[in-house]
């Protein structure tokens, strides 16, 4: 019944109300539709599916046998290999029909399927020269143990299976490594693979939390695969293509799929990520992150240095940039002339006395933003009160001789409060890092136009409702609705259309 | 403490106790207290460095989890030296960090530091005035550390221009200790050490 835009906005409250949104919806939306055809074509078709952990586990084992059909390999070594590539098949395949696939090995440094038999071989006779024929000696816990619970990869260092299992659970459970747990040798890169963890690690707690990271090194890896940001949620939301749109996981969260944040029209991915920091930085834990932490420059998660070199290497495991902690350039330049970096340089400090003062003005500026920007949040929160409110008086009207169905307006209503608040708050991150020129002036103006009728609105719900006649608060808090509701679309397209004529200038 | 890593010291102690290095009396250690979770650690000075005839207390500290995880080690004594700080004796080596493997023991890690005494990696420095000493100015570098190594760990050569100096800033009532460390980190030019003191 609702019409095709509204499921992109409604699925998350409208659970119960869809096909019973009454009359009044019907109107609306033949009123509606007529006036925003761009909209619709622009919002709607944009498929994704939401997952769950065994379906992601799924998904990346049809990922593994396509690659298996081709090159025929023991599967943990697919993955293994899949995971240097980033879980590009493509890339995989041309790499190893290419070149050398010996040195496809080494390079992601998985012990080759096919010298399997040699290597060990050898190890084994020169264990046996030197412990005799059935005992070896376990070099890490230095204990003389039967060769059969000895255990080990195809590079040769073996280790009693205890020692394996205690080295594999603190590199799982303290360090958080799962997919790149190399062999516990000095020295040694050969990865470990997953049969070996499973068949090596005893306790069903850290093989759970092992798949875990295999399933999240999967997800994380591969663009086209987000887990659900909300908390204790573990689907995934899995899309055709890459974009900055809104999308709804099975437990109720709306979010961006391109960059994870709550949906922020009409704000792009890069400002807002922009404003979260500088937003971030005002408050203490962020005081503290400014102060103690910096952003890799390649894959920009937040590093706290915890020794006393600068020569960082990146932890995460896609990423594993060597940059400079003094400076963030690469490591590479400074292997001769690090000490650059640590020069004080007089005309730098004018600069920054000059900048100072400057950024007096600036804060002025950001204040001015970011204090609308979190009123809005504010409001939207308290917002959400109201469809407990709502429900009362919902209640209530039935007594009063309205049907169920006459009174759908009022969630109606708050649904759209909400989105025009949500709207309003990241226009206000828009704004701040808009330029002014004539259609900047246009968007404020359209700013003000939703803002104040928003206000009208979220008034109406919160004391009219209570005072006035009930057939009159309707017909009002219906007009408001719509009207706030035709003001955000305004807003937002030609928000949009901007985008595509690019009139949108911004400071910074 | 974990059973295996108390095993592996009472190992580690005797391993290092029967090696050659012990023998010539170029490492030692010894345990602190009962718990096996810390230890005493001295190494020498190795030979044609500026460190010669010198011995340093290393603090070893063994954690729960050893030997998968590397033991935390720190200089006592005071060294002037581009991977060790010069003000709290921590120390940069790669094995004490992401390179450990649980194959290594005390003989390795003690070993290992000897062997950065005699080659120190300026490009990857723990002290960034020693460093930039050692890569500038190699010839003062090989004095003050020198001089460090016979002041604090009781080294053989006595340098009488350092030492003039240090009593220069001593007779304005600055601390040895401070005057030192201002004028290492000087180069021991004695007008700029002051000013850094007293500005």
């Amino acid at each position: 019944m609702d019409s095709d835009e509204d499921i992109m906005y409604d699925d998350d409250y409208d659970d119960s109300g869809n096909e019973s949104s009454g009359d009044d919806d019907v109107e609306f939306a033949m009123v509606e539709e007529p006036n925003n055809p761009k909209e619709r074509q622009e919002l709607d078709e944009y498929p994704y599916e939401v997952l769950t952990t065994e379906q992601i586990l799924q998904h990346m084992n049809e990922c593994m046998k396509e690659v298996n059909i081709v090159v025929e390999m023991p599967s943990t070594v697919i993955r293994m290999l899949l995971n240097h590539f980033r879980w590009d098949k493509e890339k995989l395949m041309e790499r190893y029909y290419d070149g050398d696939p010996e040195k496809l090995f080494t390079e992601a440094h998985v012990a080759s399927p096919f010298a399997k038999m040699a290597v060990p071989a050898k190890i084994a006779k020169k264990e046996h020269r030197r412990t005799g024929p059935s005992v070896e000696e376990c070099e890490i816990c230095l204990s003389t143990l039967p060769s059969s619970v000895m255990s080990g990869l195809e590079c040769g260092h073996r280790f009693c299976v205890s020692c394996w299992a205690e080295y594999l659970t603190t590199k799982i459970m303290s360090e958080g490594i799962g997919q790149t747990i190399s062999c516990a040798a000095h020295n040694c890169e050969i990865l470990i693979d997953d049969a070996t963890v499973m068949k090596l690690v005893p306790d069903a707690k850290v093989r759970l939390k092992y798949q875990h990271l295999i399933t999240n090194s999967f997800v994380e890896c591969n663009r086209l695969l987000r887990w659900c940001p909300s908390p204790d949620c573990s689907s995934v939301i899995r899309v055709q293509h890459v974009e900055s749109r809104p999308v709804t996981c099975r437990c109720g969260h709306t979010f961006c799929f391109a960059c994870g944040n709550n949906w922020h029209e009409p704000v792009r991915c890069t400002l807002l990520r922009k404003w979260i920091k500088k937003c971030d930085d005002d408050s203490e834990t962020s005081n503290w992150i400014a102060a103690n932490t910096k952003e890799c420059p390649k894959c920009k998660a937040t590093i706290e240095k915890d020794g006393g070199c600068n020569h960082m290497v990146c932890k995460n495991s896609h990423c594993k940039t060597e940059f400079c902690w003094v400076c963030l350039g690469p490591w590479e330049p400074h292997g001769t002339s690090w000490y650059n970096c640590n020069r004080y340089d007089e005309d730098e400090a004018r600069a920054a006395r000059d900048a100072q003062e400057r950024s007096r003005a600036a804060l002025q500026r950001y204040l001015f933003y970011c204090n609308r920007y979190m009123n809005h949040m504010q409001s939207l929160r308290l917002e959400h009160k109201h469809y407990a409110t709502v429900k009362e008086k919902m209640e209530e009207m039935q007594q009063h001789n309205m049907s169920w169905i006459e009174v759908q307006f009022l969630k109606k209503a708050v649904d759209i409060l909400c989105q025009c608040r949500q709207t309003l708050m990241y226009t206000y991150v828009f704004a701040y890092y808009l330029k002014k020129n004539n259609q900047s002036v246009i968007f404020e103006d359209n700013q003000r136009d939703l803002e104040t009728a928003t206000e009208k609105l979220s008034e109406y719900l919160e004391r009219d409702i209570t005072q006035e006649n009930l057939v009159d608060i309707k017909q009002k808090v219906q007009d408001k609705y719509r009207y706030c509701d035709s003001r955000r679309r305004v807003l937002a397209e030609h928000v949009y259309e901007g985008y595509d004529k690019e009139w949108w200038e911004y400071n910074d | 403490m974990a059973n295996i890593a108390v095993q592996r010291i009472k190992r580690e102690l005797k391993e290092v106790l029967n090696s050659d290095e012990v023998a010539r009396c170029s490492i030692h250690v010894e345990l602190v207290g009962e718990s096996f979770a810390e230890l005493k650690g001295e190494i020498a000075g190795p030979p044609d460095t500026p460190y010669e005839g010198a011995r340093f207390q290393l603090e070893i500290k063994i954690p729960e989890t050893y030997p998968f995880n590397p033991p935390k080690v720190r200089f006592v004594t005071k060294i002037w030296h581009p991977n060790v700080s010069s003000v709290t004796g921590a120390i940069c080596l790669d094995i004490l960090k992401h390179q450990w493997a649980a194959a290594m023991t005390l003989r390795t890690v003690l070993l290992s530091l000897q062997a950065l005494l005699a080659s120190p990696e300026p490009d990857d420095p723990q002290d960034a005035v020693v460093a930039r000493q050692c890569k500038d100015k190699p010839q003062i570098f090989h004095l003050t550390a020198q001089h460090w190594a016979n002041a604090y760990a009781g080294g053989p050569s006595i340098n009488t221009d350092y030492e003039n100096k240090i009593r220069r800033l001593k007779d304005l009532g600055v601390t040895e200790m401070n005057a030192r460390a201002s004028l290492s980190s000087c180069d021991w030019d004695l007008e700029r050490a002051t000013e850094q003191i007293f500005s």
